[in-house]
């Protein structure tokens, strides 16, 4: 039992789902903090309570201090202080601190940089869930196990020697009842420590058992086709008993589950669905509408026949972000017209592999990958795009909800799926929640209106002045990657899509 | 070395002179050592809870670690001395005050019990460290690395115990007796308070004093301490003694730890603290140490389940008597104050009306608040205390032999 046990840990980091998106578990943040651009990346423990990493690198002027803070969303009676962080001094101009999480769900860190320019500050929603694994390397399993049993046998030998000798009058030698009595203590000792041992490694597996059945799940959905008016459309649904159960006190309480609170409005929708065949040459992004936010149906695109991996994206009020997971098989012979019920809606199909740097968009201009020449897991900055016209002039870029661009950034094997904003990983319904939120907002809801409403506002106010279009990421894991890219032009969404090998990050040791 | 005074040498019934006295602080500094490693465990433990509790944010080097790492290595470095000194250099009556380990190594038995409980506090750090990574930081207080530690600590405390344990038998004139009787009085003390703040989570908080549980927990874990240092005490009122040293040393805690200015460092907070939290106020053991006393001096050695029926049913019985309208005061605004200090919460807590209400109520079959239920529960609190004054007074029987 023990031996399947140490097996069991003795598996590599395994990286789950890493909630808001998949398999992709670090917060890219790109934007101002005040005066200051920064960019922000964090790495969570993979464990709750832990200690995040966090990397700001501020652009331009070097700061006095940069100091960073976490909170949690509904903390309202104070926040602890700003947290110190150190420059990096082989990387100028990058500083690295490290913030406590406590508490799962949704968290905050909000950067603090004080410099030429004054004070400015930025707050960062992360989501901090158990999503990995930890080994328990041989030689851990060796030492352990060595100091283990000397432990043992010191004390039954400690047991032994008490009462072998213990009471005897001082310098008297041990007679042969004391020598009997010590032997029988002395296996009376062995056999409560091996119960002891025993039942030690019994509760450690159930702890195991305990943490793996709570490490972070999406909520259960299912992708299904449902016809309505004639129409094919396919139908996220949550079938997930907790969330359906998310107004019963009393149900959530005999099963021990907390409530969630209810969806918000991201760029203006309350889920954003990605469909993604399984060979990746055809991919769809579309969103859905709900009217119990349990059904999420959205008009099914052109797509050919065959099985894709569907992703749903949503924000809760509290600003957890969820990335829903499920299959969807569309039969080769289900007519599927052309069509948007939604003018963001966009798909791209019959795609071949592209390890180019340059794709042309269906309005004749092109966008171009300033690909590095190698892809290295866990290095920033791969994701930086130019669009021009057919004549290589700077294209003119229209928002596309709010943002200068959308990306979604998959492995072949569905092991990753991440969708990146310029601003990065993070929502900005969920920003905004950490923003707006007042100590009023305990009324579920309220707050969640106010935040769709000021990011209809933003969005209906955003203009792009640049045709270069940038992400804050970095692969996390080697193996094959597809990249879409989406900008809007001419009031059409434009879809490009790049390949990427990418190989395993070096351990530097630190 | 734990010998008080070589027992080849003593003559009984005269007075120490100074010389004797120099003598016996020279032989004995070890049981003083370890005692004070004990001691500074605990003190440690409490600090460190009111910090979790307080701060949140802690390293390895924090300040109440640093006096709980002071303890393990004042225990390992004194007692390890005394193993080696003993066995490759030790006088003849150090010798003879010795057990035999592994044939060769000789030392009191004490003192192999804290170099076992040092090693313990020294494996669970690393075992701690993994654990942290593997299942996220201290989760909880009972875990398994926990437990080591817990174990280890628990180890120094009995080692301490035991080395005065041995010097008090050995004694052979009163002033000796006395001193050491303290001494192991003093060290059975640190143990009881650190068995109470194991229990602490569950059995401590007045709102969990109008519920079997509290009961059960006291009854079960409780008596087998107090009543086996009882017998094995030279002192009179021993319990009565331990109980007062245990509640004397909570009550310096609350009132310390009010004093000192602390904020959380970590996220959430949901109660702002501005100074550190102390314990709650300690159970008022000296009434049910009191009556221990008083029965086993009527009883002496004799018909000990009897006795051991007798003591568990007047434990819980008294517990439950003196708790249950100590528990309305603590909740009441007259207990929300320096002296007490109740009513203080950790800046994790989100305050609300649970705050005065009474916890794990014993509940009937329809949910509701019953007597019956109350009383079923009581009944197997008192079957425990039975159980674990049986086996209290068996421990001090063994343990009042103890010599070496």
């Amino acid at each position: 039992m023990i031996r399947t046990f140490v097996r069991t840990l003795s598996v590599a980091v395994v990286y789950l789902i890493a909630s808001g998106h998949v398999g992709s578990p670090d917060t890219w943040f790109e934007g101002n903090a005040g005066p200051y651009p920064v960019t922000v990346q964090i790495q969570t423990a993979g464990v709750v309570p832990g200690v995040a990493r966090v990397f700001v690198r501020v652009a331009g002027d070097r700061p006095a201090s940069v100091t960073i803070q976490g909170n949690k969303f509904d903390a309202q009676g104070a926040a602890p202080p700003p947290e110190p962080t150190e420059p990096v001094a082989s990387d100028p101009g990058l500083y690295a601190g490290k913030i406590w999480i406590m508490t799962g769900g949704s968290n905050s860190v909000t950067v603090n940089v004080t410099g030429p320019r004054g004070n400015g500050s930025v707050v960062i929603p992360v989501v901090a869930v158990a999503f990995s694994r930890y080994p328990l390397s041989t030689p851990m399993v060796i030492g352990l196990s060595v100091l283990g049993v000397f432990l043992c046998v010191g004390l039954i030998s400690i047991v032994g020697a008490a009462i072998r000798e213990g009471s005897l009058d001082p310098g008297q030698p041990p007679s042969d009842r004391s020598r009997k009595r010590a032997r029988f203590a002395m296996g009376l000792t062995s056999v409560i420590l091996g119960l002891l041992v025993f039942g030690g490694a019994k509760w450690w597996q159930s702890d195991d058992d305990n943490y793996e059945k709570n490490m972070y799940k999406p909520l259960a959905s299912a992708a299904t086709i449902e016809t309505r008016d004639g129409i094919p459309m396919v139908n996220v649904s949550i079938t997930d008993s907790v969330w359906r159960h998310r107004n019963d006190a009393s149900w959530l309480q005999q099963h021990d589950a907390n409530a969630w609170t209810p969806l918000v409005e991201d760029h203006g929708k309350l889920m954003h669905v990605f469909l993604i065949s399984e060979d990746m040459s055809s991919f769809a992004h579309v969103h859905p509408d709900s009217k119990d936010s349990i059904d999420f149906p959205a008009r099914l695109p052109p797509l050919p026949g065959g099985r894709y991996r569907v992703f749903g994206d949503v924000v809760h009020e509290s600003g957890f972000t969820h990335t829903l997971v499920s299959a969807l098989d569309i039969p080769a012979t289900l007519q599927l017209p052309a069509g948007t019920a939604d003018p963001d809606d966009s798909w791209l199909i019959g795609l071949k592999p592209n390890e180019g740097s340059t794709a042309a968009l269906e309005d004749g201009s092109t966008i171009e990958w300033e690909r590095p020449k190698k892809f290295v897991a866990g290095n920033p900055g791969a994701l930086r795009f130019v669009v021009k016209n057919a004549d290589g002039s700077p294209a003119s870029l229209e928002p596309y909800m709010g943002m200068a661009g959308h990306a979604v950034v998959a492995r072949a094997d569905g092991a990753v799926f991440v969708h990146l904003h310029p601003m990065g990983t993070i929502s900005m319904a969920s920003q905004m929640a950490y923003v707006m939120r007042t100590a009023e907002d305990s009324v579920r809801g309220r707050l969640g209106k106010r935040v769709s409403e000021a990011e209809m506002s933003a969005m209906s106010h955003a203009a792009i002045h640049s045709n270069v279009v940038s992400f804050p990421y970095a692969f996390p894991r080697e193996g094959p990657y597809r990249v879409w890219v989406q900008v809007k032009r001419g009031g059409k969404v434009l879809t490009a899509a790049f390949d990427a090998n990418v190989s395993a990050a070096v351990e530097s040791g630190s | 070395m734990a010998v008080s005074v070589p027992a080849v040498s003593r003559t009984s019934g005269t007075a120490t002179s100074e010389s004797d006295f120099s003598r016996a602080v020279a032989t004995e500094w070890p049981i003083y050592a370890v005692l004070i490693a004990a001691t500074s465990i605990v003190i440690g433990l409490i600090w460190d809870i009111s910090w979790h509790r307080t701060i949140g944010r802690d390293t390895f080097w924090s300040p109440p670690h640093l006096l709980e790492q002071g303890g393990a290595i004042i225990s390992g470095l004194s007692c390890g001395y005394l193993a080696l000194k003993t066995t490759f250099a030790g006088t003849a009556s150090e010798r003879a005050n010795s057990v035999r380990f592994w044939r060769f190594f000789q030392a009191p038995v004490g003192a192999w019990v804290c170099i076992w409980g040092t090693l313990m506090m020294i494996i669970s750090a690393p075992f701690d460290e993994w654990w942290h990574r593997a299942y996220g930081l201290d989760v909880t207080i009972i875990s398994a690395p926990h437990m080591v530690l817990a174990s280890g600590m628990v180890a120094i405390q009995l080692g301490a115990m035991l080395m005065a344990l041995g010097a008090q038998n050995r004694a052979r004139n009163e002033s000796d007796r006395k001193r050491l009787g303290i001494v192991f009085s003093l060290s059975a003390s640190v143990i009881v308070l650190m068995v109470c703040v194991i229990i602490m989570e569950d059995a401590a908080y007045a709102n969990e004093m109008r519920g079997s549980q509290f009961y059960k927990i006291t009854g079960m874990v409780i008596p087998v301490f107090l009543i086996a240092f009882a017998r094995a005490s030279r002192l009179s009122w021993p319990a009565t003694r331990i109980a007062v040293v245990y509640m004397l040393v909570l009550m310096i805690s609350i009132w310390v730890l009010q004093l000192v200015p602390a904020t959380p460092k970590l996220a959430p907070i949901y109660n702002p603290v501005t100074r550190m939290v102390p314990p709650p106020f300690p159970l008022l053991l000296f009434a049910p140490a009191l009556l221990i006393d008083i029965i086993m001096k009527r009883f002496g050695d004799k018909r000990d389940w009897t006795l051991s029926v007798i003591l568990g049913t007047v434990f819980v019985g008294t517990m439950v008597s003196v708790h249950w309208y100590w528990a309305k005061f603590l909740l009441s605004p007259n207990a929300r104050n320096f002296f007490f200090g109740a009513d203080l919460w950790d800046y994790t807590r989100r305050l609300g009306p649970w705050r005065y209400e009474f916890w794990n109520s014993d509940l009937g079959p329809g949910g509701q608040r019953s007597l019956v239920a109350l009383a079923i529960g009581l009944a197997i609190a008192v079957a425990y205390a039975i159980v674990s004054a049986r086996l209290g007074l068996a421990w001090g029987k063994g343990m009042s032999r103890i010599k070496r």
